[in-house]
């Protein structure tokens, strides 16, 4: 038990998915099936999406990373000079009106009826979001390539003649800096988690006319928004100047109070889980 | 620091010539689409007054008699259907006013979009400027806390009921205790969901109590929402904690600098310092501690004011706060008027390349002053 309480990331993880698993029996138990169905695909899309949004920035961003490393040491530096500009230019786009921007393509698409799985559809969501969420992935790798470049061992690699692009990939990021980069993929998934909800929210509120032609999948912001959830939510606010009101809030008021709570929980727990693991292997 | 302000001023000209053709082409075919989808649209619409487009009753009923007709494409008829609902409130505001969302890019909607722009900056800066001051003062709270080897009150709470167990001489029952232990823990938590809440949730949680739509509100839920403070607060510890952990520390102990972490003595760090707003803990090496991690924390502005703007995009959106940047934003897209669009995000973008401007001097000046170099890269 105290093991479990020093390891923070391991009891976070537990509480996470304790908490998941109760609201999920109590919601079996009084949330009506038609919302419950609901709640349920949300999650899993919510988490599908976001769990995709960490393999495609891990790959984008090694690749950003390594490859601007190696054309900063070429001899023509024209091609990294445009790459650091262009990424440059993404990190200075706010992340949610970037997302924002990709989901009018996407809409854009499916009304043309280019994109009509709503499996493509969110590896397509996935996508845009990870453009968005991979330049710390990337600054990560350019990170741990310079420090280890400093160390004597580098060199001493290279006079073996071990190729520099196995040095890097294989011994720096492979063999000592995943706990690092895997750190940052648990800070990812958080980050997705709200951003992902917050652009379906805004979409649902203030684009409903045009996107409620076309399907896009049901994530937890999207399901917020939806007027029962709303109401729901502003029964919070009606609880706080009525608390004889609060009971009611978990029995009438389920369908709204479980999406935020499910958003909220979530983005803490994954905050809580990152800084335990960056804790406990001490990064 | 040149390379890097002409690094800046070449992508935001680069980026500004892009935008600028891609409004004059939006522009153009923006209009354009929407003349070719009005006149579309006119074979549909229904005979005056035979369908009152206010009344959901009877959008509802339109729809299913256009399903019974057209069932196999029930996706389009909804469309439809609410494409006529929006020329007609287009047409109905066109007459009202000619400052619709739909209306022309010209220079009384530059205007218009421009002081749009400053009052965003204006709550931008205001916010930025609170979380600057909160971030540094809940990360140094927390390492005070930590130095104390304080534990969470759920751990003080298990550690006094642990003792009361083994019968520990100096420790006797009080009930009180433990209800200030769980009230604690309670309001942590609370205060923990809050921090985390999303800004919608909190602005509907509250929308019925309060004017969310103020200009006040606005502050606040940019300064307590979307996890802004607590992550970057965080950030700020980390670096506290790197610091406190590097040789120089010792090093100043050992030349007799104060080392005691407590909040109530001389020697340690008072509260009032640690909430002043220019923090200075002299004869301290927390001093150096904090003075060290703050550079690094100039690094992680720029990064902070990124997510910031997206926190204010977000609140601005989702509750649909009428005549601010981002609700303007919105309206035109929903009406795609691409043009307007454009140069609102333009806009957004010169603001964050503005403070990534700013906060590359603050660094180069501070490395100058500490580092001792002159014309420091930043």
């Amino acid at each position: 038990m105290m093991k479990l309480y020093r390891e923070k990331d391991k009891l976070w993880l537990l509480i996470w998915l304790g908490g998941l698993l109760l609201l999920w029996g109590w919601n079996l138990l009084f949330l009506n099936k038609p919302a419950q169905a609901k709640v349920q695909s949300g999650l899993l899309n919510t988490f599908f999406i976001s769990s995709l949004v960490i393999v495609f920035s891990a790959m984008l961003g090694w690749i950003s990373g390594v490859g601007s490393y190696f054309l900063e040491k070429a001899t023509s530096k024209i091609p990294y000079l445009t790459v650091t500009f262009f990424l440059n230019i993404i990190r200075s786009v706010p992340q949610i009106v970037g997302i924002l921007v990709g989901y009018i393509i996407i809409t854009v698409m499916i009304q043309d009826g280019s994109l009509s799985s709503t499996f493509y559809i969110m590896i397509i969501i996935a996508f845009v979001i990870s453009l968005f969420v991979f330049i710390e992935i990337s600054d990560l790798v350019r990170e741990r390539i310079t420090y280890f470049r400093r160390r004597d061992f580098y060199n001493a690699m290279l006079v073996c003649g071990i190729p520099e692009w196995q040095i890097v990939n294989r011994e720096i990021l492979w063999k000592n800096s995943v706990a690092h980069i895997f750190n940052k993929l648990i800070a990812v998934f958080g980050i997705t988690v709200f951003l992902l909800c917050s652009i379906d929210f805004i979409v649902s509120v203030g684009l409903s006319t045009s996107v409620s032609a076309v399907n896009l999948p049901v994530t937890l912001g999207s399901l917020l928004a939806k007027i029962d959830s709303k109401q729901d939510i502003l029964a919070i606010g009606y609880f706080i100047t009525h608390p004889g009101y609060f009971p009611k809030l978990f029995f009438e008021h389920l369908q709204g109070i479980t999406v935020a709570f499910l958003i909220v929980f979530t983005l803490l727990c994954i905050y809580k889980i990152s800084n335990g693991f960056a804790r406990r292997n001490e990064l | 620091m040149q390379s890097k302000r002409n690094e800046h001023l070449l992508s935001i000209l680069v980026v500004t010539a892009v935008f600028i053709g891609m409004i004059i082409n939006f522009g153009v075919d923006s209009r354009q689409a929407v003349d070719a989808r009005n006149t579309a649209l006119q074979q549909y619409l229904p005979p005056a007054g035979s369908v009152d487009f206010r009344d959901p009753q009877q959008r509802a009923l339109l729809k299913e008699t256009l399903d019974i007709y057209f069932p196999e494409n029930q996706g389009n008829n909804e469309a439809l259907v609410l494409e006529i609902q929006r020329y007609l409130a287009g047409e109905t505001a066109a007459s009202i006013s000619s400052k619709t969302p739909g209306s022309a890019l010209d220079g009384s909607k530059l205007l218009e979009i421009f002081g749009m722009l400053l009052s965003f900056i204006l709550v931008y800066v205001l916010v930025m400027g609170i979380t600057y001051y909160g971030v540094q003062t809940l990360a140094i709270f927390r390492f005070t806390r930590m130095k104390q080897e304080r534990e969470s009150y759920l751990a003080e709470l298990w550690t006094y009921l642990q003792a009361l167990r083994n019968k520990e001489k100096k420790v006797a029952i009080n009930p009180l205790k433990i209800f200030v232990y769980l009230g604690k823990a309670c309001a942590k938590g609370l205060l923990y969901f809050i921090l985390f809440s999303p800004a919608y949730v909190i602005a509907y949680s509250f929308k019925t109590r309060f004017d969310t739509d103020s200009f006040f509100f606005m502050v606040l839920l940019g300064v307590i929402s979307n996890g802004l403070l607590i992550t970057y607060a965080q950030k700020f510890f980390t670096f506290l904690v790197g610091e406190s952990r590097k040789g120089y520390v010792e090093t100043a102990v050992v030349k007799n600098l104060h080392n005691d972490y407590s909040t109530n003595e001389k020697s340690g760090i008072p509260l009032k310092n640690i909430f002043a707003l220019r923090k200075a803990f002299p004869g301290h090496v927390f001093e150096h501690i904090y003075i060290n991690a703050h550079q690094q924390y100039l690094a992680a502005i720029k990064e902070q004011a990124s997510f910031l703007i997206s926190g204010l995009v977000i609140i601005e959106m989702a509750l649909n706060i009428q005549g601010h940047l981002c609700y303007e934003l919105m309206q035109n897209i929903l009406y795609r008027r691409f043009d307007v669009v454009l140069v609102i995000v333009l806009g957004i973008f010169l603001v964050v390349k503005a403070t990534e401007i700013f906060t590359d001097s603050w660094i180069a000046r501070d490395a100058r002053r500490y580092a001792n170099e002159e014309g420091a890269e930043a």
